[in-house]
């Protein structure tokens, strides 16, 4: 009945769902969810979720070989739980056949990404064995000699991602190779450095023999190359390991030689040498071979930024998930937040890069490395680049970004997410990558028009970073992923993306090429990502859009149902080529801007 | 109209004492400006000036440094930057240009010298020459200056003493010679005299004022009162009262005196369901309670409802002015840091601090209680009374937030202005003596109403598209609280205000919506300004950034006769027993025996029916009631993705979230001080068209070929003429200027006609009924062109400005099965 009254309706509570019958819900259950391309079922059984935000809640699993679904079949609870078997880390039993209490057997599972989830199942008749069987062997599928999903999906997009990253390109974009960089190609069959990419861009005066004398005097191998270079002032960005200077204080003239080579290629009096790492724990690690560019390199200068390591790291967001989940600490939730020190290290991996990006745009050469220079060097060189060159913050921009200095530098993505792999306990994963996602977060919120991306990107990233049904951040290098064709046989996370671009735009983004973003590094300035850290607490609202990106998601709804109409209606109607005319899903202007002016430079100086 | 002299006035050459500077000033009278481009207001000296100054842009200006020149008067810090427009002399004086902060606000003066930093008072000597001038203000702006080799080093130091001299010190009398500085010259007085008031704020000054309340709301049942017209019967209370139309003047002359300062209960506002808010003091002890008396206390108290009154305590649950200012001078010390060692609060104990202040605790505090009272309001069909042991402050802050939360007219600008005149200004929020002004009374002390604003901060920002106001009229609003200046702050009650103004005998009766400053008062007290005078104070460019284009509110629905709408989702608590009253205190319900005293005294008609009521079993409907506000934090389902939903109920409260992950801190505010780059601006570039514009012109084309498709061989028009009201056909009809961008323009307009017309902007900018605009132009083209938008995406929102602020049109007849379209997706083909 439509009277005016009506305004005064929708409270929050109104009972959402049909009055369909126990019956036929039971039936529709499991119909609901859409199953990807290449997606089977494995296994379905009657199940209790025990929400730790309201109550037990009984309902249906349905495991696939890429999810486990949950769906309340209690007639007023509407609650549906989709996760991907990638994001689980961990799948224990509870309590045993002769527990007591109320749903006190079944089956907790913890997640990478901030959740855990508990299911009871009714005692006796070994109920939940078929069910962690199949779980643990699916969830861990390289522990159990089978594949991951990311090989058996059937997905196909219009745009092909692994198209998005092509490393001669990006040279080119950037300017070289030119009469002081050249193109090395000594890295092609991964013989000098094994987590390394193919094409490196190096000094032109040194040679491939320096190269390798170099590379024997680097950590792995992960001799100084070229990451970015500022086409005005030439000033350069390289990226390596650590100097294998050892107790005895090694030298090796050819490492000072090639370091002095990267200073001269623009003619500044000095090298800077950010060493990413509390100096202390660069010291320590001469007792293991390591340490740092000491004394003897002339023209250069050494800083420390004081970035903790990985284990530092995966502790803090340990006990960050400790105080969002399942509940938030309620009181003292400010001094809380300090003690996990999260917000702390997100602000000291910031101003280390804020100090690589201003030493860069003075027109310093610089050169970043960490101890292997695969976890802290990636994210301060590219979250340099992404306050130095708008290309990247642009949405296909970042894509390469992302492509070039973590995916092909070799961060060690395998390792620090464990894809697939049972051992939750392993001691090299790490949420390095999320920490950078975390800072890139931050600066969008700091300059809400810089970024042609939105949130949405970034929580898709972070979400694909674990689901394990894309290739993109499967395997640990280069090698590896030639070695386990992952480009041939496997989805990239950026087909999916550029497919739907619209979903993934800031509407607010106003292209403005060649200034350099310097995000405010404190405390007092730094928030804490709640809409994804606690995005599971049904208590956080997701932040409300804008108008105006209310707007745009409610045309794009409007578009799809426009299209869909359009092609049912050539369906039953005639079979002329009305589609031809749809307009394409416009690209962006990410093109426009990669033909950078002169840049120009608006400095602001941080407290840092 | 008079609008004062359009004189511009200056001192052409530095006098050597300031003295003699400011006595040699009213001399002068010069058409022509100087070649710095100071617009001085009639009457206004400059001091000294420096040039080639450098002063620092905040983000919210766009970043970066400006040169300029460097003013101080004897009102005034000025700056104007070299490029700026040649100010029109015969524009209205505003008191301070974009740059500039007037003396009063400034709190501390700092220079920074080679490797040095000094606080510089009246009686300092500099020993260098200061590369660095920076101001710190009351209102917690840090405004740097920086001086170039260009400028002379003489003019530097002068400047600096000019200024450290002559800004206000906090001490008795200042605040008169500053005002008399910036207001003092006759051409002031005279141009303030003939303002004219904005017409579209409520003033709350005169019983009619509060009769067009009475009105917006649907309120029947009340009526205003103007038993205390002469301030009799209670002084810090208004003129005019609003109270129970059954209730006789005579009748309730004896009820003042059982309440604390005779602050009897009053009505504030009615929620569209039918349920009251009242707010009063406490109740006076010790004072015999005739028969009468009680049965006129219990008709005040239960209004027109006669079923349910709550009583909502505020005393306890809720800071202490003196808690609020001991945290508001913890919040300023750790935001600005120790100005004269800079020092601060090391980064990594910045959360720990915070938190130490209390300040998001009692924000918080304040939130909830007020969320409380919006949801047992929402139950309709019942009272609730705010008591404060003095009804001045708190109640003040939870009445007005619920206002906020549960009223979409107090989220725009004007209402907003409303609200504050009708719960603070006229309802005797003791501003002279929080704010204390004339630093006589630190005891008093205590920034309630910028607890206030950080509340409604925190409610615009988990909703901020539900307010038309914006964070830049919160910050005007905040800084202007500091500025001795404006009539609204600068008494305690609206007996203080007419006292100044020698109004005080004088029926006041504005029917015209404004008044006429009565020019015979003592003429050495200038005139102060309203507050909400924004244009003396900022450029249309700032103003216009004070409200954004909100999606158009459709009108309140009237409720006609008192009949209140019987909605099937009313929480109505059933079998109430008549004259029930309840105590909500921490959440939870009771009725102790002594709640009213009247009642526990033994004498009264109503002890019987009250044991009845106090029966607890009616208290788990009003549990219900709150229980919604808990509940309503959890969503229907747990899956993350939320799809686009329609347009909110706009009448369903702004409950908001208190986690502590949820609660922020105004850093646009208290953090302006501190270093800070961010960027937020909108700018639209003409060559890019904005992407949702895109977006929308592809839909358009989709459309369109739909259409085609559709009809294929039949020519007859798409469905859209059969349904005109349809949202795709707004969308159709502007697709020209985006302003079909929102669907929801109100639909009656065409559905049902009326005799008067939509509140266009045409319309709404002379207040008194213009002819209604051309019928060919869609209403939508005219709530285009000032919506507020600025320089914003105005485009975007084209629908008409909100039912709001128009005293002779406010209520609209419900049409007859008018269904607000609930989004814009409806289907095209059908």
């Amino acid at each position: 009945m439509a009277s005016p009254v009506s305004v005064y309706n929708a409270s929050p509570m109104v009972d959402r769902l049909s009055s369909t019958s126990r019956e036929s819900l039971k039936m529709e259950l499991l119909a609901d969810v859409s199953l990807l391309p290449g997606e089977e079922r494995i296994i379905d059984k009657d199940i209790i979720y025990i929400c730790p935000f309201n109550r037990a809640v009984k309902g249906k699993v349905l495991i696939t070989n890429y999810r486990l679904y949950f769906k309340s079949s209690e007639a007023d609870v509407v609650m549906a739980l989709d996760v991907p078997l990638g994001a689980i880390c961990r799948v224990e039993k509870m309590g045993g056949a002769s527990s007591r209490g109320e749903n006190s057997y079944g089956l907790e599972i913890t997640c990478k990404d901030m959740r855990n989830l508990r299911f009871a199942l009714k005692q006796g008749g070994h109920s939940r064995r078929d069910i962690f069987e199949l779980l643990f062997k699916h969830a861990f599928p390289l522990s159990h000699g089978l594949p991951l999903f990311a090989y058996m999906t059937q997905e196909k997009y219009v745009e092909n991602g692994w198209n998005i990253y092509k490393p001669m390109d990006e040279f080119r974009r950037q300017g070289l190779p030119n009469n002081k960089w050249r193109i090395s190609f000594i890295n092609k069959i991964y013989e000098m450095c094994d987590t390394y990419p193919t094409v490196l861009a190096v000094p032109k005066e040194s040679k491939d023999e320096d190269l390798r004398r170099v590379a024997a005097f680097r950590s792995r191998g992960r001799i100084p190359v070229l990451s970015w270079i500022h086409r005005d002032n030439q000033a350069s960005i390289a990226r390596c390991s650590q100097p294998l200077v050892g107790m005895s204080g090694k030298r090796n003239k050819d490492d000072e030689r090639y370091l002095d080579l990267i200073r001269e290629a623009n003619n500044t009096a000095k090298l800077t040498i950010y060493d990413a790492r509390p100096s202390v724990n660069a010291v320590a690690n001469k007792a293991t071979g390591g340490g740092y560019e000491g004394d003897e390199y002339q023209n250069a200068e050494l800083v420390f930024l004081d970035i903790q390591n990985i284990h530092v790291m995966r502790e803090s967001l340990k006990k960050l998930k400790d105080i969002v989940y399942p509940n938030v600490e309620e009181s003292h939730w400010l001094s809380s937040l300090e003690s996990t020190h999260w917000l702390e290290h997100v602000k000291l991996v910031l101003s280390g890069a804020i100090q690589v990006a201003d030493k860069v745009s003075s027109g310093n050469s610089v050169v970043v490395h960490c101890s292997d220079g695969w976890d802290r060097t990636a994210q301060l060189t590219s979250l340099a680049m992404l306050m130095l060159d708008s290309h990247y913050r642009t949405l296909r921009g970042f894509q390469v970004l992302i492509e070039k200095e973590w995916i092909s530098f070799g961060h060690k993505f395998a390792s620090r997410i464990g894809h697939g792999d049972k051992n939750h306990a392993d001691q090299d994963r790490s949420p390095i990558f999320v920490q950078f996602i975390d800072c890139v977060w931050q600066m969008t919120k700091q300059f809400p028009t810089a970024f042609e991306f939105n949130e949405r990107l970034l929580l898709t990233i972070l979400d694909h970073l674990y689901s394990c049904r894309f290739g993109t951040f499967l395997y640990n290098c280069e090698s590896a992923r030639d070695q386990h064709e992952v480009r041939s046989k496997t989805v990239s996370l950026w087909s999916l993306v550029n497919s739907r671009m619209e979903m993934y735009l800031n509407p607010f983004y106003t292209p403005e090429s060649g200034r350099v973003l310097y995000p405010v590094a404190s405390m007092r300035h730094l928030e804490l990502w709640v809409t994804y850290y606690i995005r599971w607490n049904p208590r956080i609202r997701q932040q409300q859009q804008s108008p105006v990106e209310q707007r745009y998601m409610e045309l794009l709804a409007l578009r799809d149902e426009y299209l869909k109409k359009l092609e049912e209606l050539q369906q039953s109607d005639s079979p002329s080529s009305r589609l031809a005319n749809i307009p394409t899903p416009n690209t962006t202007s990410s093109s426009s801007t990669s033909s950078t002016p002169p840049h120009q430079f608006t400095e602001l100086h941080t407290p840092l | 109209m008079l609008t004062g002299s359009k004189t511009t006035f200056k001192v052409r050459q530095m006098l050597p004492d300031i003295k003699e500077r400011m006595l040699s000033q009213s001399g002068v009278n010069v058409r022509s400006r100087d070649v710095f481009g100071l617009r001085c207001l009639p009457g206004e000296c400059v001091l000294q000036r420096a040039v080639m100054v450098r002063k620092k842009l905040t983000a919210r200006e766009g970043r970066g440094w400006v040169s300029g020149t460097l003013f101080c008067t004897h009102f005034r810090v000025a700056f104007v930057p070299q490029d700026s427009p040649k100010p029109d002399d015969n524009a209205d004086p505003v008191l301070l240009g974009d740059h500039d902060v007037a003396l009063a606000s400034i709190e501390k003066v700092v220079v920074v010298g080679p490797n040095r930093t000094k606080l510089v008072n009246p009686n300092s000597s500099l020993k260098f020459t200061p590369e660095e001038l920076v101001l710190y203000c009351r209102d917690l702006r840090v405004i740097c200056f920086l001086f170039d080799r260009l400028t002379p080093d003489a003019q530097v130091i002068e400047i600096t003493y000019t200024i450290a001299k002559t800004y206000q010190p906090p001490k008795p009398g200042s605040v008169l010679s500053f005002q008399n500085a910036a207001l003092g010259s006759v051409e002031m007085k005279q141009f303030l005299s003939n303002r004219r008031r904005d017409t579209h704020t409520n003033w709350f000054e005169s019983a009619s004022d509060w009769e067009q309340e009475l009105e917006r709301c649907g309120a029947t049942g009340w009526r205003v009162s103007s038993v205390n017209d002469r301030f009799e019967m209670s002084t810090s209370l208004p003129r005019s009262i609003v109270v129970p139309q059954k209730l006789l003047d005579t009748e309730l002359k004896k009820s003042f005196a059982h309440f604390h300062e005779g602050r009897i209960p009053r009505w504030c506002w009615r929620h569209p369901r039918g349920s009251d808010l009242l707010r009063m003091a406490g109740f006076q002890n010790n004072i015999y309670h005739e028969k009468d008396d009680i049965r006129n206390l219990e008709m005040i108290l239960f209004g027109c409802q006669s079923s349910l009154c709550v009583v909502v305590e505020l005393d306890e649950e809720l800071p202490s002015p003196a808690d609020i200012q001991l945290s508001h001078s913890r919040l300023r010390a750790l935001c600005l840091g120790d100005i004269s060692t800079s020092v601060s609060v090391p980064d990594d104990k910045w959360l720990s601090t915070l938190e130490s202040t209390h300040w998001l605790d009692y924000t918080r505090a304040c939130l909830r209680k007020a969320s409380e009272v919006a949801c047992l309001l929402r139950g309709g069909h019942l009272t609730v009374a705010l008591q404060e042991a003095d009804d001045r402050d708190m109640a003040c802050v939870v009445s007005s937030l619920v206002q906020v939360m549960c009223d979409p007219h107090c989220r725009t600008q004007h209402g907003f202005q409303g609200l504050v005149q009708k719960e603070w200004v006229i309802a005797g929020h003791r501003f002279s003596s929080r704010i204390n002004y004339h630093r006589d009374n630190d005891k008093e002390e205590a920034p309630v109403f910028l607890l206030f604003l950080h509340c409604v901060w925190q409610l615009s920002s988990q909703y901020p598209t539900r307010f038309q106001l914006t964070e830049d009229f919160l910050l005007a609003l905040h800084d202007s609280i500091h500025l001795p200046l404006f009539s609204s702050f600068l008494a305690n009650c609206q007996r203080e205000r007419c006292k100044r103004s020698q109004n005080l005998g004088q029926s006041y009766t504005p029917v015209n919506g404004w008044r006429d400053v009565d020019s015979s008062s003592d003429p050495s007290d200038p005139p102060l300004p309203s507050v909400w005078d924004w244009s003396l104070q900022y450029s249309k460019h700032r103003r216009d950034r004070f409200t954004q284009p909100v999606p158009p509110i459709p009108p309140l629905q009237p409720l006609l006769n008192g009949n209140l709408n019987t909605h099937p989702d009313t929480h109505r608590p059933a079998d109430t027993a008549p004259g029930s009253v309840f105590l909500l205190s921490r959440g939870t319900f009771s009725c102790p025996v002594n709640l009213l005293p009247w009642r526990g005294g033994g004498s009264g008609v109503y002890k019987k029916s009250h044991r009845r009521a106090a029966s607890s079993e009616n208290v788990p409907g009003l549990e219900r009631l709150l229980k919604a506000w808990s509940m309503a934090e959890l969503p229907k389902g747990l899956a993350s993705t939320s799809a686009p939903q329609g347009p909110p109920d706009p009448y369903e409260p702004l409950l908001p979230l208190l986690m502590g992950p949820c609660m922020g801190l105004w850093k646009e505010c208290y953090l302006r001080g501190a270093l800070h780059a961010q960027a937020f601006s909108h700018p639209v570039s003409a060559n890019h068209p904005h992407p949702v514009e895109r977006l929308a012109r592809e839909v358009q084309q989709l459309k369109d070929e739909l259409a085609q498709a559709s009809s294929g061989a039949d020519p007859t028009p798409p469905p859209k003429a059969a349904e005109p009201r349809r949202a795709d056909t707004n969308l159709n009809q502007n697709a020209n200027n985006g302003t079909f961008l929102f669907p929801g323009s109100r639909p009656q307009s065409a559905t049902a006609p009326r005799s008067a017309p939509p509140p266009t902007s045409a319309n709404r900018q002379s207040s008194r009924g213009p002819p209604p605009p051309p019928a060919s132009a869609p209403p939508t083209r005219h709530g285009h062109r000032d919506n507020g938008g600025g320089n914003k995406h105005t485009f975007l929102f084209g629908a008409p400005p909100p039912a709001e602020a128009r005293p002779d049109q406010r209520y609209y007849p419900a049409p007859n099965a008018a269904k607000l379209p609930k989004s814009n997706g409806s289907s095209v083909a059908s």
